[in-house]
């Protein structure tokens, strides 16, 4: 097999995973936040993509290609609600998005 | 060339009837002249579920045995037809209560399309049978309900509960696809019937997968700690969505929970079920404590559900045929109460123009007699009294857990249920026995609103609910079918 043991792999997909995971729940930026889920799930990508090589199957990457389409969907989504946001004015700080506990 | 696999149309029917009521909502939403526009969105909407319910009763009547069809992507059985039937039925009344909600923005074809696709998405997940549709079914019904939930964009409140909501779902499925992938490592099968066995039951990547897709249950399925988005959600969407998401997410999460678990994890079944038990346990003592000190009713009724969520995961920890038939029995009376509850927090909101509360709903019970009992037959049956499905299904539930020899687990539940008697018949107390200041009684001499399809789908939900306790036996027999067909 050429390239690196699939080790390494799981272990940069498992950073990306990690670094995500603490964007997500430490950055207050919507957009960084935003961000920080799309890397998640690329980490997870690339772990699929990884287990996919080493059991020389396909599924694990017809899996990684519908995470993207589905990604590329939630971010649709999320950068509508930024601009909604924008556009009324709401604060784009999730600390101060606060109106729902009183 | 390709082989395609054969596909069976049945199986597939009760999304596709939803995809094609979605189809036909968001057309209608841009063709049809704005006169008619809601009319005829909310009845595709509405005939789409109807379809659903039919073709899932259908599927359900000729799926005899459980089997894999479309190339092993989904599973064609009666645990799968009859979450259908729970998300179709919930979906049908949530489509009544949603037709008279009042808009700020002229979104009322959308919200339909949305509503209809949100079911669709709930269907597939119910049926997947590997781990790929298992997710896209779940992002299918997630994205939509994001949506759904910031439709109202006029109004600040839905926004922040859509941005919310998908931030935390986001994250949630992340870790979901992060646990398949490592699971998909050890075992080198997405499919969720061939995993177990592939690989030593101690498996490092096998067991952190199964831990990360359990989180992802859990968030789906609002238990705590999992649970903090729930309240700021459901207070923010509109009220109807709320009930949709308290009827029919919460069911689909947890019963796919369970197929997933006791199918493809059995050899690890001391693991999720203490760690069931634990989830179960931590939902009940924060849903109760924390619902207890709310005015808001819709925060009280989230954090209700969040409660919920912990005595449905009884069935999960319990991991026998009998939990399983008690949880597919329960969704039945819950959800229908669900849906009930928040079509009169709905009402009560178009007619007030502000949300409801404990406190404004004094004098509710004698202003609109019919209202204030369905209100109080929905609260005993969350709180399990006799009369009510409540009831049945919190008895079944305990004796799924006792059986499988969770006596403490009872124990908390005991507590769990005295302690939900406080804020239940705070409810019925607040819309009984509160006085009413003069000034809103003299402003409410009008007459009270009247909303036909919402009271309809209301009385629907009391007779389920009631129904589902005079007419136990063939619900049980019906959940009893559904359940032979899970490995348990």
């Amino acid at each position: 097999m050429l390239g690196p043991a699939i080790a390494w792999y799981l272990v940069v997909g498992s950073a990306i995973f990690a670094i995500g995971a603490a964007g997500v729940m430490l950055r207050r930026n919507p957009l960084i936040m935003l961000l920080s889920l799309e890397l998640m799930l690329n980490g997870a990508n690339l772990v699929l993509i990884a287990f996919a090589r080493r059991h020389g199957s396909l599924d694990g990457q017809v899996f990684a290609l519908a995470v993207m389409a589905v990604a590329a969907a939630e971010v649709v989504v999320g950068l509508g609600l930024v601009v909604a946001m924008a556009r009324r004015k709401i604060e784009i700080d999730v600390d101060l998005l606060s109106r729902l506990r009183k | 060339m390709i082989r395609t696999p054969a596909i069976d149309w049945l199986t597939l029917a009760p999304s596709l009837a939803l995809l094609a009521a979605t189809i036909a909502s968001l057309m209608s939403a841009v063709l049809v002249p704005e006169r008619r526009r809601k009319n005829v969105s909310w009845f595709f909407c509405l005939a789409g579920y109807a379809g659903a319910f039919a073709a899932a009763a259908i599927l359900f009547d000729r799926s005899p045995h459980s089997r894999g069809v479309i190339a092993n992507a989904l599973f064609r059985d009666r645990y799968g037809a009859l979450a259908a039937m729970i998300v179709a039925g919930v979906g049908l009344l949530t489509t009544l209560v949603y037709y008279g909600e009042r808009s700020t923005v002229d979104r009322v074809g959308e919200r339909f399309a949305l509503l209809a696709s949100a079911g669709g998405g709930m269907i597939l997940f119910a049926q997947s049978a590997n781990l790929l549709t298992l997710f896209l079914g779940l992002e299918w019904l997630s994205i939509s309900l994001y949506v759904l939930c910031a439709l109202e964009r006029e109004r600040p409140e839905a926004i922040e509960a859509g941005f919310k909501y998908l931030i935390v779902g986001g994250f949630s499925s992340a870790i979901l696809v992060f646990g398949a992938a490592f699971v998909y490592g050890a075992t080198g099968t997405l499919n969720l019937a061939q995993i177990a066995g592939k690989a030593p039951s101690g498996d490092l990547f096998l067991v952190t997968g199964l831990a990360m897709i359990l989180v992802g249950f859990a968030f789906k399925a609002s238990a705590a700690p999992f649970h903090t988005w729930t309240p700021d959600v459901y207070q923010g969407a509109a009220t109807p969505v709320s009930g949709f998401m308290a009827g029919a997410t919460k069911a689909v999460a947890l019963l796919v929970a369970l197929r997933v678990l006791s199918l493809s994890f059995s050899a690890q079944e001391h693991l999720w079920t203490s760690a069931a038990a634990v989830l179960a346990v931590a939902s009940l003592v924060v849903g109760n404590l924390a619902a207890l000190v709310q005015r808001d009713l819709k925060r009280m009724l989230a954090y209700s559900s969040i409660s919920h969520a912990g005595f449905l995961l009884f069935a999960i920890a319990a991991a026998s045929s009998l939990g399983t038939r008690a949880l597919l029995y329960y969704l039945i009376p819950y959800g229908a109460a669900s849906v009930g509850v928040f079509a009169l927090a709905a009402l009560h909101e178009r007619e007030l123009g502000e949300p409801a509360t404990l406190d404004n709903l004094a004098g509710f019970g004698w202003r609109r007699p019919l209202s204030g009992i369905a209100l109080w037959i929905f609260m005993l049956s969350f709180a399990g009294f006799p009369l009510t499905g409540g009831f049945v299904g919190k008895v079944y539930l305990f004796a799924a857990a006792y059986r499988s020899g969770w006596t403490w687990l009872l124990i908390v539940g005991a507590v769990a249920t005295l302690v939900s008697l406080g804020y239940y018949l705070a409810v019925v107390r607040a819309i009984y026995m509160r006085p009413v200041p003069d000034e809103e009684a003299a402003a409410k001499e009008e007459p009270p609103l009247l909303d036909r399809m919402l009271s309809t789908a209301v009385f629907a939900a009391v007779v389920v609910t009631v129904g589902s306790f005079f007419a136990v036996q063939p619900l049980i027999d019906l959940a009893k079918h559904a359940a032979s067909q899970l490995p348990l």
